[in-house]
């Protein structure tokens, strides 16, 4: 199948080449993004050879680890005058950006290619915000999954994959009866809220609409969100291991992946995470949709685009044009879904081919949340409410997990608090 | 310094002096030797573990003593690791770095020169509050000037370039060259600068005859303050270029913070090696020289 | 007494003596016009966003102190300063004891003086961003010294540093104080190395002990080096940034935040360039706080000193 691809996704370039050579000297671009190493650093070189293939330059600004340089650099260049070409941005930023006036109008290329009518529904509002096309989706995260080492779960008698919060700690009890780890963890402001989100998306979806996407002070202080932080306490102090802080994010996959620990909840990049150290997810490690007391299939959604910045050199806009359209590329969203672990923007691509299982069950059960009016976009991974609001829930929920004896009020006062403030 | 004292006193008295002087020896280089040991532990680690392969590292912990002995991860830091997409190692970093450092340094120090000996030899009404206000510069918070030089440089059409940074290095180093030359060229009489204005030396001829000979022991600390300076910066670095215009430091960050990656020490401390050598090779050959110019005045 | 001054009586009035006069002003105003820009107007451009509105990018509407107030009340502007505040006093301390005392040693006319100067000196060659990296694998639990001493037999020994929040702090201190402390070192010596030596020889002719030579005669005339050392290393200590990124990057939790890093945050990553605009001016009165007493003890002292001599 890869060599069809290839094929078929050569054909495709070649053609637009041809068409835009005619016009235009030489497409270029210089895309910001933080995609620095490992799989997601060779997701992006896909898009880098597809671009050159298509007879652009590519030219890239890897930064590495915080998204804070990512963000500062774009600043900065925007202060300079000299807004890059292409960014790595999402959620309400690119919202944000749009009413900055400077980022540049997608709509053209997107009615000849008909992007509204294959891109995920859940996504238009985020790239277009104010009506506009002004950023091209790449994938859909899910973050909502739980990682299971199948052979540590049967030595310990657990047979399936917890379904509920009740399932979960009744499963940790039996892991820890048995003196393995329940779940494997590192404490970092992003993870401690990932795992966060997930449990309170797990016991109350219409509270994380509440809290986590309208930002409702009320929400964040309620009976509910303490129910949360009690859950998040106990799972910190008894599933998780005490040496949680300070571990790299290999390290931790790895505790789950060679069955040191029984569990992990992580978004979908654990696939490739997992694939590079030479295992099968889907088979030695099984994964399904984290707990949830509500019965029904659930989606917390994150998605990486390309915002695009209005430039005055016509290879620059160019190369935009081309960039944009090789994103939306059916080809580029199969070959850099597959490693990215993700799955396609675009709901018409074929996951059978390529795909890992867990990411074909994502497909489904994203169509399956939209009908069933679960899905909702993820607060930890910035797709929600805006970075201040952002920022202030991570610090309360990482502060909450690092402090034992901080109890489950004091956090969502904390954190009701610390979001009021910024308001 | 006892010296002097012991050699006049009695034979007895001598002997137990002796014992005493041999016992505080022991005591001196018994604790130096302590220090020291903590000192440069960190450094054999990322030598040795630049040296040892992967999975003796992960075995036996990053501080242990080798058991195996490769290269590979030098050239591979050097010259094919993935750094920020692009798989080039270590080394086009290495050479912005060089190519930002040699000029600023150079830049900086001369000019930090000249208004020292301004400054301290050509007074005017107002000169010291003047030179107050550019001693400020010395303790500027990095993050206060960076959008105002984004926009700076931005208009001067000198942004995501390596002399944008040298521009940005030159201004910011000059409070710290001006301090440190001003206050060494303090000391040097003024008699000697009006005897040779008498035998009708001018500005530029006091400066080539008289300061710039007496200057080696403040041009060595300057040049070795701002180059160790200038090399090591990070945000500015990180923030102002991109890409292939980075210096080294934003490269060894994107190298140490992965994400979600292994973590690849053998690479990393040789790259972490390559990143420190300039300055450390400077602190080796001018470290003497450090000291002792900054005894001859510039703390003063 | 300005050489300005004399040379006017010897010299003869004309233009070139004029032009000649000009000459150090002009070529001063260069790097004068390039600092105060420096200074003044990217300082007053922060004070004045600090008032502004400006969130996702500098915008110049006013709004008075309403940002201020946002930043008091912040939990994790508290946790920062109060950092900064535990931080400079152990960091400052601990950084001019041991750097006191390696001057000290090295001043008892020690063989190799060059090699021991060397190794205490070269940490400060070495950039906070690989100190950090190198200093966070040494405090890594499991790859580390923990894991070190544990393998040599002490195997409840605990060295996790960076890993508890409330000791995270000193786990940076340690590295601060590693890093700092040679600097220090080197200004004592210089310090050391400029005493009249005729007044150390008259207390040891006088049969002080060399404790007590320091302690009454050489530590007392180079005081005003210890005042230097520790407004140089406040310093330091308030503009921390790097190494507090580089080693714990404000974990664990929020726990090692210092401003700098708060600052850099607000201004960069959140989009709230106003708030920590003020954080920034923040960190100014700070460092003015520190820095603005010592100017007035230096002036002091020279107009004593010079009216003295």
């Amino acid at each position: 199948m890869t060599f069809r691809l290839r094929a078929v996704s050569a054909a495709a370039v070649t053609t637009f080449a041809l068409l835009t050579s005619t016009a235009f000297a030489e497409p270029k671009t210089l895309m910001l993004h933080q995609w620095a190493t490992g799989s997601d650093a060779a997701s992006i070189a896909k898009l880098g050879e597809l671009f050159a293939a298509a007879g652009g330059k590519w030219e890239q600004t890897a930064i590495a680890g915080h998204t804070a340089n990512t963000l500062a650099k774009l600043r900065a260049d925007v202060v300079a005058g000299n807004a890059p070409a292409a960014v790595q941005l999402k959620g309400p930023e690119i919202a944000e950006w749009n009413e900055t006036g400077m980022t540049a109008n997608l709509d053209d290329l997107a009615a000849e290619e008909g992007w509204d009518k294959v891109v995920a529904p859940e996504l238009l509002p985020v790239m277009k915000p104010a009506g506009s096309w002004i950023a091209a989706p790449m994938n859909i995260h899910r973050i909502n999954w739980i990682w299971g080492n199948k052979a540590a779960m049967e030595a310990a008698g657990v047979t399936e994959l917890p379904k509920t919060w009740a399932n979960f700690n009744a499963a940790c009890e039996k892991a820890i009866a048995t003196g393995k780890i329940c779940l494997a963890h590192l404490s970092a402001d992003w993870t401690d809220a990932t795992t966060f989100e997930v449990v309170v998306y797990g016991q109350d979806p219409e509270l994380f609409k509440k809290a986590f996407v309208e930002g409702d002070i009320e929400a964040l202080r309620s009976e509910g969100m303490i129910k949360a932080f009690d859950q998040m306490r106990l799972m910190v102090d008894k599933y998780m291991d005490p040496a949680i802080a300070g571990r790299d994010y290999d390290t931790a996959s790895n505790m789950m992946a060679n069955g040191d620990a029984l569990f992990f909840i992580m978004g979908d990049w654990e696939i490739g995470v997992l694939k590079a150290a030479g295992h099968n997810p889907g088979e030695d490690i099984l994964c399904a949709q984290a707990p949830t007391d509500w019965g029904k299939p659930g989606f917390i959604l994150n998605s990486d685009s390309v915002v695009f910045f209005q430039q005055n050199d016509p290879d620059y806009i160019e190369g935009q044009k081309l960039l944009a359209h090789l994103i939306l590329s059916p080809e580029f969203q199969t070959v850099f879904n597959i490693s990215k672990g993700s799955i396609p923007a675009r709901m018409d691509v074929d996951l059978s081919q390529g795909f890992n299982p867990c990411q074909q069950t994502a497909q489904a059960d994203l169509k399956a949340s939209v009908e069933a009016g679960t899905l909702v976009r993820s607060m930890a991974h910035n797709m929600t409410v805006l970075q201040k609001y952002r920022g202030a829930m991570m610090e309360a929920i990482t502060e909450f997990v690092n402090t034992p004896e901080m109890s489950s009020e004091d956090a969502a006062n904390n954190m009701a608090d610390a979001v009021e403030a910024q308001m | 310094m006892a010296d002097a004292v012991l050699e006049q006193t009695v034979d007895h008295e001598a002997a137990v002096a002796g014992r005493r002087r041999f016992w505080s020896r022991v005591l001196i280089y018994g604790l130096l030797a302590i220090f020291s040991l903590v000192y440069i532990v960190p450094l054999f680690v990322v030598v040795f573990n630049s040296f040892r392969d992967l999975p003796e590292i992960s075995r036996n912990g990053l501080i242990a003593i080798p058991q195996s002995f490769r290269l590979d991860a030098w050239p591979q830091a050097w010259d094919t690791y993935c750094i920020g997409g692009a798989c080039e190692g270590m080394k086009r970093y290495f050479f912005n770095s060089l190519m930002m450092t040699i000029p600023a340094t150079i830049i900086s120090t001369a000019l930090g020169m000249i208004n020292g000996y301004i400054l301290s030899k050509w007074r005017f009404r107002g000169s010291e509050v003047l030179f107050t206000c550019m001693l400020l510069g010395v303790f500027m918070p990095g993050q206060i000037s960076l959008l105002p030089w984004a926009f700076l440089l931005g208009k001067i059409g000198l942004n995501n370039s390596v002399y944008g940074l040298i521009l940005v290095h030159v201004i910011q180093g000059l409070s710290f060259t001006t301090l440190f030359c001003r206050n060494y060229y303090v000391n040097i009489p003024d008699d000697l600068i009006k005897a040779a204005r008498i035998d009708g030396a001018g500005f530029w001829r006091i400066f080539w005859k008289i300061v710039l000979p007496l200057s080696p022991p403040i041009l060595i600390v300057t040049v070795i303050w701002q180059f160790t300076g200038i090399w090591n910066e990070y945000l500015f670095g990180v923030v102002l270029n991109s890409g292939a215009q980075q210096p080294i430091t934003a490269a060894l960050v994107a190298l140490s913070t992965g994400g979600t990656n292994v973590r690849v020490f053998d690479v990393m401390s040789a790259a972490v090696l390559i990143g420190a050598l300039p300055p450390l090779l400077v602190y080796f050959f001018g470290g003497k020289y450090f000291v002792r110019g900054l005894t001859q005045g510039a703390i003063k | 007494m300005s050489i300005v001054g004399a040379a006017a009586q010897v010299g003869a009035p004309g233009w070139r003596d004029r032009l000649g006069k000009a000459v150090p002003i002009i070529v001063l105003a260069p790097s004068l016009v390039a600092s105060f820009i420096y200074v003044f107007v990217f300082a007053g451009w922060t004070i004045y966003i600090s008032l502004s509105n400006s969130s996702l990018l500098p915008t110049y509407d006013f709004v008075g102190f309403e940002h201020y107030e946002a930043l008091w009340a912040n939990r994790r502007w508290n946790i920062a300063y109060t950092n900064l505040f535990i931080f400079s006093v152990f960091y400052v301390i601990g950084a001019m004891a041991v750097g006191l005392l390696l001057a000290i040693l090295i001043d008892q006319r020690i063989r190799a003086e060059s090699f021991w100067r060397t190794i205490f000196l070269y940490p400060l060659a070495v950039s906070f961003i690989v100190t950090g990296t190198v200093w966070s694998w040494l405090y890594n639990p499991t790859a580390g010294i923990e894991f070190l001493v544990r393998n040599l037999g002490w195997s409840n020994f605990e060295f996790a540093l960076t890993t508890d929040r409330k000791l995270a702090i000193y786990a940076i201190v340690l590295t601060g104080i590693w890093q700092s402390s040679g600097f220090a070192m080197a200004l004592f010596l210089a310090g050391l190395r400029s005493v009249d030596q005729d007044i150390v020889k008259a207390a040891q002719i006088d049969g002080a002990s060399t404790f007590r030579t320091y302690r009454k005669v050489i530590l007392p005339t180079i005081a005003p080096i210890f005042l230097a050392v520790m407004v140089v290393l406040l310093q330091f200590a308030i503009k921390t940034f790097d190494l507090a990124v580089a080693l714990t990057n404000s974990g664990p939790g929020i726990s090692t935040t210092f401003p700098a890093i708060y600052v850099y945050d607000l201004m960069f990553q959140r989009g709230q360039i106003a708030e920590g605009a003020a954080a920034a001016v923040m960190i100014l009165l700070a460092l003015a706080a520190v820095l603005v007493p010592y100017a007035l003890y230096v002036v002091w002292r020279r107009r004593k000193e010079s009216g003295n001599g």
